[in-house]
């Protein structure tokens, strides 16, 4: 291994481990914190690493604020609606993709790829003049479908693969003892495939929340979420204002992730994405 | 894991029987891909129609445009006036040039992490483990907005930089700020990708070699990569495709000129009323992505043909 024998000095590989996860934590973190200490500063000059003071003032602004209200109101009916659409829709078909042969199986599975490389702005310009003419613009239902667009994959993909990894033998053995398909894939297969559907639904919930271009076109000026409200507050309102916010709009994320992150570290996300 | 194509139903397989499976398999497909059809492939035929000249006139937003060129007939005249300027080809340069540095930021970053977490041992990778996912939950906007206000001129990471008597040049407003949130944002899936193939490598395998002599690199260059190649493409085209359409990093925390496709395709829609060069820049951001959807394609495909495992 000639001058690169420190590799395998185990001292060395342990200081590079310390090494490594304060870059990361650093990397990763330091911004998150920034936000947090902003959230609560009432003033914090340069060159001063933390706040000069605090203060709650700016929670009360927001939390009082109704626009604030409104958009965290409309988020929340709009995403989990959508969630629950893309599962009605994604969950038969991620289900076909894995158990049955039909002309173009592989052709469409891939074509869902389509809705992430389309750069949805030159979409939004088009999608516009068919929901004009549908009398979808700043109306609930336009919204629910712009954000639809963006769950597609992750609600067919790693669902799919959560259909292959259930065994058919396990299948099989259920439909010897006497049960029927229906039976067979209520009490075997959905169950086994579960956690893969539980990580879709949370990706999906992540999307549709945190839609925000396609939203503003579609929806505004009636429709305003909160991730369209960060635009206009990011540039309109002093920093404290915007970090609040950030802190409102993560709670779900980070909640879910709290619920979900067993499931991530499992493998169904990656699995999803191999393709078949 | 995945299988190529699905195993044959149970009992005989005569062509009715076909017939019925591809018909049910069909129909239960189908809503997810008229979603598709009625949102993405239809609007983007209109808008590459609309890009080669064709303009309909029963549609106000595209009609109305500056800058219109009309024809009967198709016509490249749109994109040979793109590509004719130095402003947009410069904006095309520094999209292209920001992806793929990003790319390789986020593959060289996620493997070691990925690395680390399946091969490290002590509680140090378990941290890292729960540390990585942390970018996922955090929605973008509220990224961009983070780093900014960390990453500013006079900010937070040039006050810590003050206090320790270093120099700093912000990367705020520059292609480089760009580059680390759209790192820092891309992690998460990148390690997830690398880290699920890695856990497919068996230890005995390193084990093995390792008692034949082989060092950390040879491992590392013998064995896991060319058993890991297949998510690391996958990483490589996703984050690619992300970055090339992504708008709301370089719109909060890029630069103004020459700034990414994504944010000028937003200026020349909303602020100068150009749809037409507009839906032509997206539709050649979707022939950038398309190219590297192909290279996914084909490894995916190429994999699940051949390999046992993956």
């Amino acid at each position: 291994m000639g001058f690169l024998w420190f590799w395998d000095v185990p001292e060395f590989r342990r200081a590079m481990g310390l090494v490594l996860v304060f870059a990361l934590s650093s990397f990763l973190l330091l911004p998150l914190l920034t936000l947090l200490l902003w959230a609560f500063a009432d003033e914090w000059r340069y060159p001063s690493v933390v706040p000069q003071s605090i203060s709650l003032k700016w929670w009360d602004w927001v939390l009082t604020n109704g626009d604030v209200g409104s958009a965290v109101r409309y988020s929340f009916i709009t995403a989990p609606v959508v969630t629950l659409i893309a599962a009605i829709i994604c969950l038969p078909a991620a289900y076909s993709f894995s158990r049955f042969r039909f002309p173009g199986r592989r052709t469409l599975f891939i074509s869902l790829l389509a809705a992430n490389a389309f750069p949805k702005i030159g979409l939004y310009v088009a999608i516009a003049t068919l929901f004009f003419r549908l009398n979808l613009m700043g109306t609930y239902w336009g919204v629910v479908l712009i954000q639809l667009v963006g769950t597609l994959v992750a609600m067919v993909w790693i669902p799919a693969a959560g259909f292959d990894s259930v065994a058919r033998e396990l299948e099989d053995a259920a439909r010897d003892a006497g049960a029927g398909p229906l039976r067979v894939f209520w009490s075997i297969t959905l169950p086994l495939a579960m956690p893969a559907i539980i990580v879709a639904a949370f990706l999906a919930f992540i999307a549709a929340f945190d839609e925000a271009q396609g939203t503003l076109i579609v929806g505004s000026p009636t429709i305003v979420t909160m991730p369209t409200l960060m635009y206009t507050l990011v540039v309109n309102y002093p920093e404290p204002v915007g970090a609040i916010f950030s802190i409102l709009l993560s709670a779900p994320s980070v909640i879910l992730l709290l619920i979900a992150r067993r499931f991530l570290l499992a493998g169904y996300l990656a699995a999803g994405f191999k393709g078949r | 894991m995945a299988s190529v194509s699905a195993p044959p139903l149970r009992g005989r397989s005569d062509r009715a029987d076909r017939l019925r499976e591809a018909a049910i398999g069909l129909a239960m497909v189908a809503p997810p891909i008229a979603v598709l059809l009625f949102l993405i492939v239809l609007p983007a035929l209109q808008a590459t129609i609309f890009s080669l000249g064709i303009v309909p006139s029963d549609n106000l937003v595209f009609s109305t445009g500056q800058h219109l060129i009309k024809s009967d007939s198709p016509t490249l005249a749109v994109y040979s006036d793109l590509l004719a300027s130095p402003f947009i080809r410069d904006d095309l340069w520094l999209t292209i040039w920001i992806s793929l540095v990003s790319v390789v930021l986020v593959a060289i970053v996620a493997y070691v992490l990925a690395l680390y977490v399946r091969f490290g041992s002590g509680s140090l990778p378990r941290i890292v483990r729960s540390l990585y996912l942390v970018p996922m939950f955090v929605p973008v906007v509220i990224a961009s907005y983070a780093a900014i206000t960390f990453y500013v001129d006079r900010g937070v990471l040039a006050a810590i930089l003050h206090a320790v008597g270093l120099p700093f040049a912000s990367p705020a407003y520059k292609p480089s700020g760009v580059v680390i949130t759209q790192v820092w944002f891309n992690i998460p899936f990148a390690v997830l990708m690398l880290g699920s193939g890695l856990d497919g490598i068996e230890q005995e395998l390193i084990e093995s070699a390792h008692d034949v002599g082989a060092g950390f690199l040879t491992v590392l260059w013998r064995i896991v990569l060319p058993m890991n190649m297949v998510p690391l493409l996958i990483v490589l085209t996703f984050t690619f495709i992300g970055v090339v359409g992504s708008f709301t990093i370089p719109f909060l925390i890029g630069p103004n000129a020459p700034q990414m496709m994504g944010v000028a395709i937003q200026a020349y829609f909303s602020n100068y009323n150009q749809p037409q060069p507009a839906v032509a820049m997206a539709v050649l951001l979707f022939a950038i992505c398309a190219a590297a959807g192909a290279v996914y394609v084909w490894a995916t495909s190429r994999s699940n043909k051949h390999a046992v495992t993956v």
